[in-house]
């Protein structure tokens, strides 16, 4: 259905991740900017956890071998269609031998193409996504790379609509200062409150060695020092403290055991908007209760049609090792 | 027996209650961690995502739009109240036994930094039972502990930027066996020609379960070589 014609490595296959496999040491991965991968397959109509390529900071190419339905989200590549310019959350209709070219974006990480009915892929445990440090174990489909094609996958989906309208915010993405709620740990108690106060009061830069796996931060160092535990089961969000003083938050395909100490994790829709936030961008925390978390998580998956949990509903939970 | 005021369950993310128990590593803490996590899977239905367990602590996801963090905290509180109740919960399973061709690219090093002859080196490593606390790193990777405090170090300062698959290894306290090629900063015994997992029809088979016990026996090169072992030039 279509060809990769250009990439650097930059494409992987993402859908909503592999949540049940982590027992067994399998990241929990995923899209990186879960709004606009929701978005993208709810444009489409395609079931919510439809995969879609994930693409970094644009730069890629390829050409539809047959007529194709698609949308561009995410990041805005100044996406072409042959001659055509594109917009971002608009479906367009690609004929076949047209080619599709995507340029580096002014701002934000992450761009999503997804395709009407999808494409196929290859499945492990329960999901397409392609973890950085596993696609070399040859579960899912092999890396990206020029000449990768791609064939039409048999889902069933409603007809798209061209002028279907999505009622989903559209400002979820800023440009300014982003904010990182979160749920404070049992650590980030035993701190003084001069102490909570300083690292409330500071802004953080994400540093160049940030990607999918972990965001690091550089700024201030964090003085405090808290006491080293033994390795303990990490999150998507986990606020790591090392000794450099330095936070790490845990990203995607972060891993599932972790070692340095833990001032809290980061509210799960602010880590959508970390994921598009670049290096030297800057952040600041600000602490909020599990149940104020979990209120915005549900009002972000009851903006798309459907739940948030749909894609574990079918999946076998993959508990019978351990 | 278990100190119910001595186990912190904390609500951490929208969807995640991490249980902490003292931080101290106990084959008793690790049967109790196993036995909760039966008890979740057998009660929690599809309302547990998964869980995630190490040394002293079990992550458990669950599905918010389902139970509530307060409702779960209380499921889980009423099965370590059956735990405290109960001084041995049966969820250990037979030995695992390894074989090991003790030929490991850091034997030697060992033998130094320890003061102890390669022999004793391996006498160390072999006379102890380990219990299985935690699957992480690498799929199919588990933590082994506690071994030997005359052969406990710390990790190799500068990691090694390729470990083969069936190395044998041991870093403070621990010991694993790396099951696939990836980069490791422990120091390699030997190597093992046993498969750390097996994947058939969509499933990943880790060969330790956690909680097991596990021990290791030396075999000669001839052995290794039977068993289906592979010679590793150290790179």
């Amino acid at each position: 259905m279509f060809t990769i014609n250009k990439c650097q490595q930059n494409i992987s296959i993402q859908d909503l991740g592999r949540p049940t496999a982590q027992h067994l040491g399998f990241s929990g991965t995923g899209a990186a900017d879960e709004y606009s991968f929701l978005l993208a397959n709810q444009l489409l109509k395609n079931p919510s956890n439809t995969p879609a390529l994930e693409i970094i900071l644009g730069q890629v190419s390829l050409r539809f071998t047959k007529a194709s339905t698609f949308v561009i989200t995410g990041a805005d590549c100044l996406a072409r269609l042959s001659n055509t310019r594109l917009e971002n959350n608009k479906i367009y209709h690609a004929s076949a031998n047209s080619e599709l070219t995507l340029q580096m974006p002014k701002t934000m990480v992450y761009s999503y193409i997804a395709i009407e009915g999808g494409f196929e892929c290859q499945y492990w445990l329960n999901s397409a996504s392609q973890a950085k440090n596993e696609v070399s174990l040859g579960l899912v489909s092999p890396r990206i790379k020029q000449g990768t094609h791609f064939t039409r996958a048999n889902i069933n989906i409603e007809s798209v609509d061209s002028v279907y309208q999505h009622q989903v915010e559209s400002h979820f993405h800023q440009n300014d200062k982003l904010t990182l709620r979160f749920i404070p740990s049992n650590a980030w108690s035993t701190l003084t409150l001069q102490q909570q106060q300083q690292i409330m009061e500071s802004s953080f830069t994400i540093a160049p060695a940030s990607d999918r796996m972990g965001y690091r931060l550089s700024g201030n160092p964090i003085s405090s020092k808290l006491p080293q535990q033994l390795s303990a089961p990490v999150n998507y969000g986990t606020i790591q403290l090392p000794d450099d003083g330095c936070p790490i938050i845990l990203m995607k395909d972060r891993q599932t055991i972790g070692g340095y100490p833990v001032l809290g994790n980061v509210a799960r829709i602010d880590l959508f908007r970390l994921a598009q936030k670049r290096p030297g961008e800057s952040v600041t925390f600000l602490p909020i209760t599990t149940q104020q978390a979990q209120a915005q998580l549900f009002a972000f998956y009851s903006q798309f049609q459907t739940r948030a949990f749909e894609h574990l509903d079918s999946s076998q939970p993959a508990f019978q090792n351990s | 027996m278990i100190d119910l005021k001595q186990v912190n369950i904390d609500s951490i993310a929208e969807d995640a209650i991490l249980i902490s128990w003292p931080d101290v590593i106990a084959p008793a803490i690790a049967e109790q961690i196993v036995f909760i996590k039966h008890c979740l899977k057998e009660c929690g239905e599809q309302k547990i995502i998964d869980t995630v367990s190490s040394y002293t602590s079990l992550l458990i996801y669950y599905r918010f739009d389902l139970i509530t963090s307060d409702q779960l905290k209380a499921l889980i509180l009423k099965q370590l109240a059956v735990i405290s109740s109960n001084k041995n919960p049966q969820v250990a399973s037979d030995i695992i036994d390894i074989p090991v061709y003790y030929a490991g690219w850091d034997l030697n090093e060992v033998s130094d930094l320890t003061q102890l002859s390669s022999n004793e080196v391996i006498d160390l490593h072999c006379k102890h039972h380990y219990t299985a606390y935690a699957h992480g790193f690498v799929p199919g990777f588990c933590y082994l502990a506690s071994i030997d405090k005359q052969i406990q170090l710390p990790r190799k300062a500068t990691p090694r930027a390729q470990v083969p698959a069936g190395a044998v290894a041991i870093a403070q306290e621990q010991t694993a066996v790396y099951p696939m090629d990836t980069p490791g900063g422990w120091h390699i015994l030997g190597f093992t020609p046993i498969k750390m997992f097996d994947i058939a029809q969509q499933q990943f088979f880790p060969k330790i379960k956690l909680g097991q016990i596990v021990n290791f026996t030396p075999i000669c090169q001839e052995k290794y070589l039977d068993l289906g072992g592979k010679l590793h030039k150290e790179c």
